[in-house]
């Protein structure tokens, strides 16, 4: 009798539960550390059509899916030798015990051809291994243009099945001067199909990516002031919605909907942190402080943003935390005297952020939960503006360790830190928030 | 007979009387002289329009913008590492700086301000900024007018000097001085 009770309350109380979290819309990731990744065997893929180019083509693809498995941190690749260990892939009739006694965790099978007009068509499909189970499948048709973005894709399939966010499709943008003077342009994670966005031929500044990567927040010069602007890159619309004071530092919040940035368009002409609400057009002053607040970066849940403040002392900047509205303000940074741009990590539970001792600038992680900072950068160079990747594993960020200004990726833990970019100077990536 | 000569003579003396009247001139006075009677020399020539005399202001507000902005007629003023207070050495260039702005009324300014390497970008931004503020408010305490000033910041964008030596940092944290109306 009290055994029968007991069930429905419970499933009661985990259905509500359930609709708290839904309500709330949180979507808080969590990265694991120390669990083995897992290990995805990428066999060749079979061409349909007896062209080179095809031939190319599925090279091309399974090249850069393994490059985006092997930069994911959740997954690996196979080594290719252990495919010479079993029988030849066979699509129609899968052996999944081969695969799995080379340790196979997911199989990842394509085939490509060709459709009557020319274009190429790859057709992917996602296996578990050890349930010998089809999970997932998908086609692609594309122009050559479209072989990355495909490859790309598909490891984005392999994120989601993991709860995991997209991040291989995803892009960066960034403020570049290689044709002359600062524009934006925009490249892949992985630094390939660097595009220009701006062509206002003066100094464009601090771009910020809306959440759907259709839209760009970014300062401009072109009218001789530096005002804020919203473009959608692919409609090529623009709106200004800045253009009193000095407006930058740009942050969509985490549902699209408002946008934090700091401007000096009060009287006082102090650097104020202020939120456009997209939908009603109207701004809304945040802070009051006398001093400089700026650089704001929205937590995943958008009920707080975390921002850059000297108000306890000029010239020496510290990382503070407010509530969305402006309330609760605390600081979170410690130890030093000098801090800047705050990254609020779409985790939720760490902030990176700039920190400066003695003229070298390196990026640091505050852990929100033990309130431990951690080194991240160690080189003896200006390490700035760092950026989330969308699972917040990796952070693009500028460094000047090379010599001139580039962007650079390094993992949350410190990892394979690689360069991104090589024409011009290049600072200011930003990848989500 | 006789008749007939008196009657030739007097048609001869009619006639020759009437040439002589005809031929020789009336025993008349010569007419005193006159000045009116000498002509006066008439200079005929085009008029030509004389140069106004320029004041130093219309001189120089002839110039385009661009050739004023590159005789820098208002020097930079520098400021210490973090700082965006008015040091005592920038003081006598505001107010040579307002002196000039007082000759030449109707130009005006942009204030910009810029950071060394030295600094993040966004609080460079907003050091910047305050570093121009700082020049807009000095010059307005010395009587420039505040619709004559415009303020801009580079942050650490637009350096002078690409070094990183205190030498360079020096050079580029400093409020320039732009002619942007006349």
């Amino acid at each position: 009798m009290t055994q029968r009770k007991t069930i429905p309350g419970l499933i009661l109380a985990i259905l509500a539960a359930a609709g708290v979290l839904r309500a709330q819309q949180e979507v808080l990731l969590k990265i694991s550390e120390g669990v083995p990744m897992v290990a995805v065997a990428l066999p060749p893929f079979i061409v349909r059509t007896a062209s080179p180019e095809a031939q190319a083509a599925a090279l091309e693809i399974q090249q850069v899916l393994a490059d985006d498995v092997k930069a994911s941190r959740v997954f690996q690749p196979l080594p290719k030798e252990y495919y010479g260990y079993i029988r030849p892939l066979n699509p129609d009739k899968i052996f999944f015990k081969d695969w799995d006694s080379i340790q196979a965790k997911l199989l990842v099978t394509g085939e490509l051809s060709a459709d009557d007009s020319g274009r190429t068509v790859f057709s992917g499909k996602l296996y578990d291994v050890k349930s010998e189970r089809f999970i997932v499948g998908k086609r692609y048709q594309t122009e050559k243009s479209g072989l990355r973005l495909i490859a790309h894709k598909m490891a984005d399939e392999l994120m989601k099945l993991y709860g995991e966010k997209p991040v291989f499709a995803t892009r960066i943008v960034f403020v570049s001067n290689r044709d002359g003077n600062d524009e934006i342009y925009m490249m892949d994670y992985d630094g390939a199909n660097q595009t220009r966005i701006t062509f206002n031929k003066v100094k464009d500044y601090m771009p910020a990516w809306s959440p759907d990567q259709r839209t760009i927040a970014y300062t401009s010069y072109k009218r001789g002031n530096a005002d804020l602007y919203l473009r959608n890159i692919y409609e090529g619309k623009e709106t200004l919605i800045a253009s009193k004071g000095t407006s930058y530092a740009a942050a969509f919040s985490p549902d699209g909907k408002k946008l934090a940035f700091c401007s000096t368009m009060s009287e006082e002409g102090n650097a104020e942190i202020y939120v456009l609400d997209l939908e009603t057009m109207k701004t809304k002053r945040l802070t009051y402080s006398g001093g400089i607040d700026t650089a704001p970066s929205w937590s995943p849940t958008g009920r707080e943003i975390a921002f850059t403040s000297d108000r306890t002392g000029q010239g020496a900047p510290q990382v503070y935390i407010m509530d969305a509205e402006g309330s609760n303000v605390r600081k979170v940074s410690f130890g030093g005297s000098y801090f800047d741009s705050p990254a609020w990590s779409p985790t939720g539970d760490r902030i990176a952020y700039v920190a400066r001792v003695e003229n070298i600038f390196d990026l640091y992680i505050l852990n929100l939960r033990t309130n431990q900072a951690t080194k991240l950068t160690e080189s003896n160079a200006r390490n700035e503006t760092p950026s989330w990747s969308p699972d917040g594993r990796h952070i693009v960020f500028t460094s000047n360790m090379s010599g001139s200004l580039q962007v650079y990726m390094i993992d949350y833990d410190g990892a394979n830190l690689h360069r991104l970019t090589d024409r011009g100077e290049n600072k200011l990536a930003n990848w989500t928030n | 007979m006789k008749k007939f000569l008196i009657y030739a003579l007097a048609i001869v003396l009619v006639f020759s009387f009437a040439v002589s009247c005809k031929k020789k001139p009336k025993e008349v006075p010569p007419p005193p002289p006159q000045a009116q009677e000498q002509p006066k020399v008439e200079k005929v020539e085009q008029p030509v329009v004389k140069e106004p005399v320029l004041s130093e202001e219309d001189i120089y507000l002839q110039k385009s913008l661009e050739q004023i902005n590159k005789e820098k007629p208002l020097a930079n003023i520098y400021f210490d590492y973090d700082k965006a207070l008015i040091r005592d050495d920038a003081r006598p260039v505001l107010e040579a700086n307002s002196g000039w702005l007082a000759k030449f009324k109707t130009i005006k300014i942009l204030i910009a301000g810029n950071c060394d390497e030295r600094g993040t970008e966004e609080y460079n931004m907003a050091l910047g900024e305050k570093r121009a503020k700082a020049a807009m408010d000095y010059l307005a305490t010395l009587g420039v007018s505040a619709g004559r000033m415009k303020i801009i910041s580079y942050g650490k964008s637009q350096p002078v000097d690409p070094g990183h030596n205190e030498a360079a940092w020096q050079k580029n944290r400093r409020d320039e001085f732009l002619v942007i109306e006349k």
